[in-house]
C-alpha cells in the first residue's frame, strides 16, 4: 500500500476525498476481508426465516457458506457448512426442515448443533473418535441477535453486538415497531449481482443527492401514474450514528404502508391506514408513531447491512467476490398481521422502485457500473469527492454526503487498525 | 389441418411477433398486443415460479396494465439510464405448448433472451406462461409470467429490458 493515497478529510476547508484505488485495488480488497468482514458483526438473517424447531437455511456470508438453523427445542445455531471429514458442504438445500444433516460424501450425519451423531464404518476409527471436538461441525465463533435480526462475527474476540450497533440499535427497533405482532420476511428473495465495488452500493443505498437525476423517471412515474406526489416534499437530514453506521431520515412523496396513505390505495384503504396509525400511536406514543409512520429512513449498518424503510421495507446485504464484483441479496420485511390488501400494495410498492425489475434500482446499477468503469482512467484522476454539506452549519441535509463520510471514516479507521 | 395444430401456429405467430417487437424496441406496438386488464410478472428464483403469487411473495416484476404502460413510457426516456443508450436485445422463443382452458388459451414456451450493452452481455433463460384470449377473431395477450430457470440473477444486475 506504500504510496497509496489515503482519504483526505479536511474539516476546516470542507474537503473530503476518497482515493479511487479503494474501489479497484486487489490488495485493498483482501485487506477489507481481514480488517472488516472478518472482524465486524455481519447480518445473517431474520428469525422469521426459521419459523419452527428444525427449520434451516443455507446462506453465503462474506464468502463463507453458513448453515443457519433451529434445533428441536427452538434454539438458533450458525454453523460453518462444511463437513469436518473432507470439507464437503453438508447441507446442499436452500432451506427446509430437518432434525439432522447428512454429508452426501461418506454419510457422516450431524445434529442441528453440529455434533456428529453417526458415521458409517465407525469400527474403523478408535474409541472416542466420534466425540473428538475436531470431528464436529464448527460453530461460527459468535452469533447474537438484536430483536429478530441475527448477526454473526467471524472473530472470537471484540465488542458485543449491542456495543457494536450503538445508536443504530434503536433505529433497527423503529423498523421492528412497525408491527405489534412482529415483523416477517416475505417469501421470495431478490438475488442479483453488480459489476462494481461493494462500497459503491453502500454509498448509493443512502445517497439522497442522486435521486433527482438518477431517478427522474421514477419521480415522473409517481407524478403520472400513482397519484402519490402530493404536498409532501423530499426533505430531511443526514445522521452519523457513530462507528460507521449512518442514515438519512426524510419525508417523501410516495405512500408508505404504515400510515402514509396515497390516493392510489382508495378510500377503503384510507380507513385501514388510519386505524393502523391510531393503533401505532397507542402502542408507541404519538412522537415515535409520527417518526415510524411518516419518516423514511435509509440506513447502513457498517459495513454492508442496508435497512431501507421507504415505500416498503427492504433488508439488503452484499458481499464482494472481487474488487469489481458483488453479490446482492434483498428481502422484503413486513408486519405479520398485515391484511392481504395492504400486503399486496406493499409488494406492489416495493417492486415499483426496488430491485432488478424496478423503476429505480436498474439505474442505480447503471451508475455503480459506470463509476467502476470510469475508475479505469487512473492517472491523475485519483479521488472521488464526498464533501457535499461538510461545512453546513445547521447540520447535514439528507442530500448531503455526511452519512457517507461516516462510513468512510470507519472504513479507514478499521483498515489502519489492522495494519498497526 | 387439425384445430389444435392450427391454434399452436396462431399462438406461435403471436409469440414471435411479440419477440420481434421487443427486439426492435417497438414497445408501443408491443403493449398493443395486451388486453386492458393484462399483467406482466417475473417471480424470483427461490420460489416456485409456476405457482407463486405476487400478492404474497416478493417478485422482480409485478406490473398491471397501468404499470406496463409506465414501463414503456419510462424506457422511451433518456432518463432511463440503464437502457440509454439502448441494449441490443434478442428473444428466442421455442418449445411452445398450447391448451384451451375455457375462454383462455394457455401457452407455455421456452425462452432465452440476450441483452448486450457496452461491456456486458447476459442471457436470461426460462419459460413463458402466456394467457391468451380471442378478441374479435384476433389473439391478444391477457397476461405473461416469465419464470426464470436460473438460480439467481447473477451476474445479471437488472431486468431493465422487457423479457
Amino acid at each position: 500500500m506504500e504510496g497509496t493515497p489515503g482519504i483526505v478529510d479536511d474539516r476546516v476547508a470542507g474537503r473530503f476525498l476518497v482515493p479511487r484505488r479503494a474501489f479497484t485495488n486487489r490488495e485493498i480488497f483482501e485487506k477489507e476481508y481481514a480488517a472488516i468482514f472478518d472482524r465486524c458483526w455481519l447480518y445473517l438473517g431474520h428469525a422469521s426465516e426459521l419459523p419452527e424447531p428444525g427449520s434451516f437455511l443455507t446462506r453465503t456470508v462474506a464468502r463463507r457458506p453458513i448453515l443457519f438453523n433451529r434445533d428441536k427445542s427452538g434454539e438458533f445455531n450458525a454453523l460453518f457448512n462444511a463437513c469436518p471429514h473432507r470439507g464437503a458442504l453438508v447441507c446442499r438445500e436452500r432451506n427446509g426442515k430437518s432434525p439432522a444433516f447428512m454429508c452426501m460424501y461418506h454419510g457422516w450425519t450431524f445434529g442441528a448443533d453440529g455434533h456428529l451423531m453417526t458415521l458409517p464404518g465407525a469400527s474403523g476409527y478408535p474409541e472416542g473418535f466420534k466425540t473428538d471436538p475436531q470431528k464436529q461441525m464448527v460453530h461460527v465463533p459468535r452469533m447474537e441477535r438484536h430483536g429478530d435480526f441475527f448477526f454473526i462475527n467471524f472473530s472470537k474476540d471484540g465488542e458485543d453486538l449491542a456495543t457494536y450497533l450503538g445508536e443504530a440499535g434503536d433505529y433497527l427497533n423503529l423498523v421492528s415497531e412497525h408491527s405489534a405482532s412482529g415483523m416477517q420476511i416475505v417469501g421470495g428473495t431478490q438475488e442479483y449481482a453488480i459489476r462494481g465495488n461493494w462500497k459503491l452500493l453502500t454509498e448509493n443505498s443512502f445517497d439522497g443527492y442522486h435521486a433527482a437525476c438518477t431517478h427522474s423517471t421514477y419521480l415522473e412515474y409517481l407524478k403520472n401514474a400513482n397519484g402519490a406526489l402530493g404536498a409532501t416534499p423530499l426533505e430531511g437530514i443526514g445522521i452519523d450514528l457513530g462507528q460507521g453506521h449512518a442514515l438519512v431520515e426524510y419525508t417523501a412523496p410516495w405512500g408508505r404502508p404504515i400510515a402514509s396513505w396515497v390516493p392510489l390505495w382508495g378510500e377503503e384503504g384510507k380507513v385501514e391506514i388510519d386505524k393502523i396509525y391510531a393503533d401505532l400511536q397507542t402502542r408507541v406514543g404519538p412522537d415515535r408513531a409520527d417518526r415510524i409512520a411518516h419518516k423514511n429512513r435509509n440506513m447502513v449498518i457498517f459495513p454492508n447491512l442496508v435497512v431501507n424503510d421507504i415505500m416498503a421495507i427492504t433488508i439488503r446485504t452484499f458481499f464482494p467476490t472481487a474488487p469489481d464484483y458483488m453479490e446482492v441479496n434483498a428481502w422484503a420485511l413486513a408486519p405479520r398481521e398485515e391484511s392481504e390488501w395492504l400486503r399486496k400494495y406493499r409488494l406492489y410498492n416495493f417492486t415499483e422502485f426496488l430491485g432488478p425489475g424496478g423503476f429505480a434500482t436498474p439505474d442505480d446499477v447503471e451508475a455503480i457500473e459506470k463509476c467502476q468503469q470510469g475508475y479505469a482512467v487512473g492517472g491523475d484522476a485519483q479521488y472521488n469527492d464526498i464533501s457535499k454539506g461538510m461545512l453546513r452549519e445547521d447540520g447535514a441535509s439528507f442530500d448531503d454526503e455526511e452519512q457517507m463520510r461516516a462510513f468512510w471514516r470507519e472504513w479507514e479507521r478499521r483498515l489502519a487498525a489492522a495494519e498497526a | 389441418m387439425d384445430d389444435k395444430l392450427l391454434l399452436r401456429l396462431r399462438v406461435e405467430d403471436l409469440l414471435f411477433k411479440e419477440a420481434d417487437l421487443l427486439d426492435s424496441w417497438r414497445l408501443d406496438e408491443w403493449l398493443a398486443l395486451y388486453t386492458d386488464d393484462a399483467y406482466y410478472h417475473i417471480p424470483p428464483s427461490d420460489v416456485d415460479g409456476d405457482t407463486a403469487d405476487p400478492d404474497t411473495s416478493l417478485f422482480y416484476i409485478v406490473d398491471d396494465r397501468i404499470r406496463m404502460q409506465e414501463r414503456v413510457i419510462r424506457l422511451g426516456k433518456v432518463g432511463a439510464h440503464s437502457e440509454w443508450p439502448r441494449s441490443k436485445v434478442r428473444h428466442l422463443v421455442s418449445n411452445t405448448l398450447v391448451e384451451r382452458d375455457g375462454d383462455v388459451i394457455r401457452a407455455r414456451s421456452s425462452f432465452v433472451v440476450w441483452r448486450s450493452k457496452d461491456i456486458t452481455s447476459d442471457a436470461f433463460v426460462g419459460h413463458y406462461r402466456h394467457e391468451i384470449v380471442e378478441r374479435d377473431g384476433n389473439l391478444m395477450i391477457a397476461g405473461k409470467t416469465c419464470v426464470l430457470d436460473m438460480e439467481a440473477l447473477r451476474p445479471h444486475a437488472r431486468i431493465s429490458i422487457i423479457l
